[in-house]
């Protein structure tokens, strides 16, 4: 294991798609640009979970077509973990048992925050702790439950309105709680070969995350913020620019841990305020110039436990 | 001229039995199906199953992932998931497990996914409660599950043989749950005769499902998001369709594992003094014993009374049933599961057979006895039940439903 790069530059990125047409996801979604570059990373031989989530119901369903060309398979919301324990036992067992061709397959989840972070967080743990290869937990994070109508996750940050946690009168913040990261809790397992975060920006990083998870020898979880323009409120065309804004305000920090190594992928130099990134969204709307500037503390008080972190080269858990 | 030489006298090995109890001896059977993915979760009495299945893996006896899980919801997605990709797998549990893990359960039926699991039946909780019931099985009744009920531990390791030949004929694609009287048939050992790997290599064939999980097979997108103008509701009638295909495939393959094992079984019903009976108990598993016991004394003293045993109650045998009870005075319903305010106060498998009984010609008296909350039952409570059952024919009964083993008076 190392860390490889697999796509140099956007020329190396290959011009299939195994997320392709028939979908209706919409206009600027994040999770389906994600799907994209996550499943072209993967490659044809690769077997996709999608546990219940937006990228469940926006995809397919219309005229019964399908947007994958690789095999997919449903999973109840909180059934990703185990599922893909079941897909993976199943072909490292036919192939030991020599009922099938002996190859490399990858199974890859891609679980909404709730899916992952939420309802089948017990299972998510679960299938991290055992030693299957080539097992990727992809954490698409939208941060909300966005195809029932924006409710809040365990990962809506923290000033978010969602329709569980509205700004009002007497609650003037909206979601009080602060957003899990799933990369830490991926982290927490013993073992765990590959963990990252990673956003839609830079793509080649999300790329070369998903080919060095799934090189890893053993499970492994990347946690992708992915803007998502009907929950955040935001313009379509901005989907990609306000990943970008949450790498360059600190929202976000990019980072991987290969075999209990930690390293920090990119630092904002210099960091921009965090209200470059929350005035492009309408879920922010209602916070104060107080408010943000009090999260923009937040982010520096976080930032500097990253950066201890990078000193050492193992997490320095900043909560 | 040379001398005939005697032909060797043809001697029939009899197969030798071993002491198991219900546990090990679906254990057993699910090593001899020769299944690769295994998910287990504890949770009493089913446990057993894969405490015996984990010792065999470990020592070497069989190959297969056994994977232990976090939860019964996770239990069940593992398998079916697995099974999707081509695997034969096993799983189960018991009472409130198997309520936790409902969702996992009934998407497997509607994906038509031959998954095996076992129930080891026990009472519902709130209070824990360890005693036999039905209710946790019977949960499953409506979901495109097969389920049969095992009479003894023999029966319980040869309908799980028979279970994975059903669940994987490209007729049926349908998961098959066998309910083990918790206790009863999961904790007592009796003498089994296992069934042979030879035996299991003719009757059982390597599954081979029609699309599976697999890039190798090329792109499918299973379980996609439907509107239900599209196909919802002939995806459901496709399941119910092969829920009334499995019939057919039940009976042929009872049929073949008589052929290899030489042991024979009733498809669906078996019935003891039945050919000439005035009254009839029906009820099924492990109690049978005793329900039949009680009405072979009966009828060492001039009663014409007899028993009817119910081998699945899905697909449920209806045509058979009526057959069987066709010309009976009264009949009554024993019983381990209920349905709380249900019509007259009766308890699930009288819903399903007074459900039958309305398309019968003469209708019989149909009582229903219900032993709930998983106190045992005696031979005595079975006597009294067969006692109330022949009163009936010519004293009306004053209630459907007799609750027994209640401390207080029901009957």
């Amino acid at each position: 294991m190392s860390s490889q790069v697999a796509f140099r530059s956007v020329k190396e990125i290959p011009g299939v798609d195994y997320y392709t047409a028939g979908r209706r996801t919409c206009a600027g979604c994040g999770p389906a640009l994600g799907y994209r570059l996550i499943s072209k990373a993967a490659g044809p031989n690769t077997i996709f979970i999608g546990p219940t989530g937006c990228m469940y119901v926006a995809n397919a369903h219309q005229f019964l077509t399908s947007p994958y060309s690789v095999p997919w398979h449903h999973t109840q919301l909180g059934g990703g973990g185990a599922a893909a324990i079941g897909v993976a036992s199943a072909l490292r067992t036919l192939m030991l048992k020599g009922k099938r061709k002996l190859e490399d397959i990858n199974v890859v989840v891609m679980g909404g925050d709730g899916a992952m972070a939420d309802i089948g967080f017990s299972g998510l743990s679960m299938g991290l702790s055992y030693d299957y290869q080539r097992l990727l937990y992809v954490v698409y994070d939208n941060e909300a439950y966005m195809n029932t109508g924006v409710q809040a996750s365990s990962t809506t940050p923290w000033g978010a309105t969602t329709t569980f946690t509205p700004a009002g009168k007497v609650k003037p913040i909206g979601n009080t709680r602060l957003k899990k990261n799933m990369a830490l809790v991926a982290a927490a397992h013993p073992k765990v070969k590959y963990v990252a975060t990673a956003t839609l920006w830079p793509p080649l990083d999300l790329m070369n995350k998903v080919q060095r998870a799934l090189n890893s020898g053993g499970p492994s979880l990347i946690h992708v913020l992915l803007p998502c323009p009907k929950g955040w409120f935001s313009s379509p065309a901005d989907t990609v620019n306000l990943s970008r804004l949450a790498i360059e305000t600190g929202m976000w920090a990019l980072w991987e841990q290969i075999e209990g190594h930690f390293k920090l992928n990119y630092r904002p130099k210099p960091r921009k305020h965090v209200r470059e990134y929350l005035t492009l969204q309408g879920r922010f709307s209602h916070l104060k110039e107080e408010d943000m500037d009090k999260l923009d503390k937040m982010i520096e008080e976080e930032w500097v436990f990253w950066e201890e972190s990078a000193k050492v080269g193992r997490l320095v858990v900043p909560y | 001229m040379s001398a005939i030489k005697p032909m060797p006298p043809i001697t029939i090995e009899k197969p030798k039995a071993k002491v198991w109890n219900g546990a090990r001896a679906i254990a057993e059977a699910v090593k001899i199906a020769d299944v690769d993915v295994i998910a287990a979760y504890p949770i009493r009495p089913y446990t057993g199953i894969m405490n015996a299945l984990a010792s065999m893996i470990a020592n070497g006896e069989f190959t297969a992932d056994i994977i232990v899980a976090d939860s019964e919801h996770s239990q069940f997605e593992i398998v079916k998931h697995a099974s999707a990709v081509g695997a034969r797998v096993f799983a189960g549990s018991s009472g409130v497990g198997l309520a936790f893990a409902a969702e996992a359960i009934i998407v497997t039926a509607l994906s038509q996914l031959p998954v095996v699991a076992a129930i080891g039946t026990r009472a519902l909780d709130d209070p824990g409660n360890f005693g036999m019931e039905w209710s946790d099985a019977l949960m499953f009744r409506d979901f495109g599950w097969l389920i049969s009920w095992a009479k003894t531990v023999q029966e319980a390791s040869d309908m799980t043989l028979v279970a994975y030949r059903v669940a994987e004929d490209r007729r049926v694609l349908l998961p098959h749950f066998i309910a083990l009287d918790g206790a009863a048939i999961t904790h007592v050992a009796t003498p089994v005769v296992p069934v042979t790997k030879e035996q299991a290599t003719n009757f059982l064939p390597p599954y081979r499902p029609p699309y599976k999980l697999d890039p190798a097979e090329g792109p499918i997108t299973k379980a996609q998001h439907i509107a239900p103008s599209l196909i919802g509701p002939e995806q459901r009638k496709a399941v119910d369709v092969a829920t009334k295909r499995a019939k057919q495939v039940i009976v042929e393959a009872w049929k073949d594992f008589a052929k290899y094992t030489g042991r024979e079984y009733p498809p669906f019903i078996e019935t003891t003094g039945m050919e000439d009976a005035e009254f009839a108990l029906v009820s099924m598993g492990a109690y049978m014993k005793d329900i039949e016991l009680v009405a072979d004394r009966l009828r060492k003293k001039g009663m014409k009374i007899g028993t009817v045993r119910l081998r699945y109650v899905r697909p449920f045998p209806a045509e058979e049933l009526l057959k069987v009870l066709d010309g009976v005075k009264a009949a009554g319903v024993i019983e381990f599961g209920y349905s709380f305010g249900s019509p007259f106060g009766t308890g699930s498998l009288y819903h399903e057979v007074a459900t039958t009984l309305y398309e019968a010609g003469s209708k019989p008296e149909l009582l229903d006895f219900l032993f709930l909350g998983g106190r045992e039952p005696t031979v005595e409570h079975f006597t009294q039940v067969a006692e109330k059952v022949m009163e009936s024919a010519h004293k009306k009964p004053q209630k459907k439903a007799y609750w027994l083993t209640l401390r207080g008076e029901d009957i």
